[in-house]
């Protein structure tokens, strides 16, 4: 029997730059030769996009909306260094179920062996943050993904989202579900923000897997259709996600999140509103980010 | 559509008339032969269904009734038990029917998610019921919103409970496909707990059967018993896993030991053997189609028989040809009984049919009637929602029946389709009808005889008869006439 790969799931809120990361480290895992297959779990479904010139790929739901059967092969396409790329897809916007759709492109790769076959090293899944239904938890279910990472800016509504997204884990952590593996602070300019995803993930127990800054490179990069990796190689961008993909590959011991309770999160955030009024003010303080 | 009077010349529809002009809207499948204008009733210009002999996947819950001891809790509405209460009828078991513990998932489990209530659905039943088993059954509803079912049962399979858990999403598959993913579910989850302590295979002479589905068809119970009463004069030990028959779960607990797997079907069941295969190792012996009658009762014992041998079954001491012989002299004594009675009534019984069944049983009956019994299979309907790949396995066995004459066969997932085909054919002499009884009125209205035989069975009742074997084949001939001589006055 072939080997096992390694599953992780990349959590985000949307527009906080997850297919963007997550295409990074895909692009950064093959170049350290590994066996990857990318597979973006959003009804918008461009989670590929950068690993193949900018061009969108026929989706899963997509083949089953034309024929009944469909061979998971047929939705499968490589892109960058023989990434295998495949997007979930979903119906039409404010149709049908889309996490259902989530359910069924999971269950099709799984039950056709396909990871197994493919004698993968990695399957990403690239899945948006809000975890709003029963489908997009499917991934940090038993026997999908091992390891949770989650992508969040230092804005609130990113780490809201992310607080969520612990409450699911923590929920399916007692049956066998994927762990958190940790944070990826994405979007990074001052200070204060890294301070910020810092002192939430203390709260949180859990750890930051990277701190990712904004960048003009990532932007230009995207804008080509393609990754930093593939872009830009030896920009500092590029070392960056290159040092996250390193790190994410010799990461094996993930943990339950402790998340935080509404009120907590709202008196913490509220917390963060005043450091900040005084940070622009110039209020000197003992220490920025103490807390409440 | 003009109004159609052609006669045939092809062999297998000679005699055949076509009288009606019949537009047909439904699903089928059906050989393209641009010549057959069966095809024309049967093709679908829209795609409905109006007639379908099965149910939809939680109609396995069935499957669950049928071993001693065992429950069958529905993640789903309320309707969905019900449904398949009404469709089998008589069909309660243990803890089935009316009975089965349910969630009754509405609203409130849609919006919100079930899976509290499915946990406390589950510790009721654990302290109403005492059970071997239970077999978690989720509805649409329950798919669709992404109850993670799994997870629930997996806190009590924690506790040691014998509990499984099964998607049987009536939008996946019909009961007939669910049936292997229930026996799969049970086998995975809880039988391979005790394959840890066994070697597979370790003991050669016994075997595990597949043969009928329960309930959906309605001798399985009589089938299984005479299989097993079969085999086991070939020397073999037999797990027949359903009813009375079996040892319930525990017997359940020893396939993995079994040496290998005998599967009687066209198509379903298929699944479980190739998961034993691949899990345990254990070869399986396929028969296509029910053994009904003394030449295809022999041909099925002389298969296995041979299959034992192989797998050194320690079968050898077995005097196959002996255990024919003897069956055969019982069998054919009753046969040379009706001597009499068929030259008295010759011209007043049946000389053609058409059967509307699943696929074993309409190869298995139309071997039968052909052979031993004179009655000419004519148009055949396989009304099961055959899988395309094994339609042509299933045409060659039924073309192999006879060298001389040609059996048309038609698959259609709806059997009122298949209806309008045969009120549109007529043949020479007194005709049979072989389906459910959702056939009698069509039996009555061309005045043909009726046997009831198949799923929904609201004529008859069916307790513990059995159609395969020699006495299985003695009773269908039983049945048929005494149909016959129940219309003389």
């Amino acid at each position: 029997m072939s080997k096992q790969p390694k599953q992780i799931a990349i959590y985000g809120k949307g527009g906080i730059g997850k297919s963007t990361t997550t295409s990074n480290i895909s692009a950064a895992l093959s170049d350290m030769g590994y066996r990857v297959m990318q597979f973006g779990c959003d009804p918008k479904a461009d989670s590929t996009n950068t690993l193949r010139d900018g061009a969108s790929i026929p989706t899963i739901l997509d083949l089953l909306r034309e024929k009944k059967k469909v061979d998971a092969h047929e939705a499968i396409f490589t892109g960058y260094n023989n990434i295998y790329c495949v997007e979930a897809g979903g119906p039409a916007p404010g149709v049908g179920c889309a996490g259902r759709g989530i359910i069924t492109a999971v269950q099709l790769l799984k039950q056709q062996r396909v990871f197994e076959e493919l004698d993968l090293d990695y399957v990403i899944y690239d899945v948006l943050g809000d975890v709003v239904c029963g489908g997009f938890a499917v991934p940090i279910r038993e026997g999908i993904a091992q390891h949770v990472f989650t992508v969040t800016s230092a804005d609130f509504m990113a780490i809201y989202a992310a607080n969520n997204l612990f409450k699911g884990i923590q929920k399916y952590s007692n049956a066998g579900g994927a762990l958190l593996g940790g944070v990826i602070a994405n979007s990074m300019v001052h200070p204060y923000q890294s301070e910020i995803v810092d002192d939430f993930v203390r709260r949180t127990h859990t750890q930051v897997m990277q701190y990712v800054p904004r960048s003009i490179t990532v932007t230009q990069s995207e804008l080509g259709g393609k990754t930093t990796i593939e872009a830009s190689p030896q920009s500092t961008q590029a070392a960056i996600y290159r040092q996250l993909a390193r790190r994410i590959d010799e990461h094996h011991q993930s943990a339950v999140p402790h998340p935080l309770e509404p009120s907590e999160l709202r008196d913490w955030a509220a917390s963060w509103a005043d450091t900040l009024v005084a940070i622009e003010s110039g209020e000197v303080r003992e220490a920025v980010g103490a807390g409440i | 559509m003009s109004k159609k009077k052609d006669s045939f010349a092809d062999e297998g529809l000679a005699g055949a008339i076509f009288t009606t002009e019949t537009q047909v809207l439904a699903h089928t499948n059906v050989q393209h032969d641009g010549d057959d204008p069966l095809n024309d009733i049967l093709s679908s210009p829209v795609g409905f269904i109006e007639q379908e002999r099965y149910t939809c996947a939680i109609g396995a819950l069935q499957s669950v009734v049928a071993i001693p001891k065992a429950v069958p809790i529905l993640h789903s509405g309320p309707g969905c038990g019900t449904m398949i209460q009404g469709f089998f009828e008589r069909s309660t078991g243990y803890a089935g029917g009316s009975t089965s513990p349910c969630t009754n998932f509405s609203e409130t489990e849609v919006v919100f998610g079930g899976t509290e209530r499915l946990r406390k659905i589950i510790e009721g039943t654990y302290k109403v019921l005492n059970t071997d088993l239970q077999v978690v059954l989720t509805g649409c509803t329950a798919d669709i919103v992404g109850d993670d079912t799994a997870q629930v049962v997996n806190d009590f399979k924690r506790d040691g409970r014998p509990i499984v858990q099964v998607d049987t999403a009536g939008f996946k598959h019909n009961n007939l496909v669910a049936h292997s993913d229930v026996v799969n579910a049970i086998i995975d989850q809880y039988v391979h707990k005790f394959a840890a302590n066994v070697t597979p295979r370790s003991d050669k002479r016994l075997v595990n059967l597949f043969a009928s589905i329960p309930y959906q068809d309605p001798f399985w119970k009589g089938n299984l018993r005479e299989y097993k009463r079969l085999l086991e004069a070939l020397g073999l030990q037999v797990n027949v896993l359903f009813g009375p028959e079996s040892g319930g779960v525990s017997e359940w607990q020893t396939i993995p030991r079994a040496n290998f797997n005998i599967l009687v079907s066209p198509w379903y069941g298929l699944p479980i053997v190739q998961n034993l295969a691949e899990k345990y190792g254990q070869p399986f012996v396929c028969f296509g189609h029910l053994p009904i009658g003394a030449g295809e009762t022999g041909r099925f014992l002389e298969t296995v028989a041979a299959f034992a041998r192989e797998n050194n079954a320690g079968t050898n001491r077995c005097d196959i040809k002996a255990l024919i012989a003897k069956e055969e002299q019982a069998y054919y004594e009753e046969i040379d009984n009706l001597a009499t009675f068929l030259l008295e009534f010759r011209y007043g019984l049946p000389n053609h049919v058409h059967i509307l069944h699943d696929g074993g049983y309409v190869v298995g009956l139309a071997r039968f009637l052909l052979h031993e019994v004179g009655i000419v299979p004519k148009e055949q309907f396989v009304v099961d929602n055959t899988p395309a790949e094994f339609q042509d396995a299933i045409r060659a066995d039924l073309a192999a029946a006879s060298d001389k004459r040609v059996i048309p066969l038609y698959f259609t997932a709806d059997a009122g389709a298949a209806q309008h085909a045969i009120r549109a054919l007529k043949h020479r002499g007194r005709g049979l009808i072989i389906g459910s009884g959702w056939d009698k009125e069509l039996a009555c209205e061309k005045n043909y005889d009726f046997l009831s035989a198949s799923a929904p069975s609201p004529y008859r009742l069916v307790l513990t008869t059995n159609y395969v074997g020699y006495s299985g084949g003695l009773r269908v001939i039983e049945d048929i006439y005494s149909a016959v001589l129940a219309t003389y006055a």
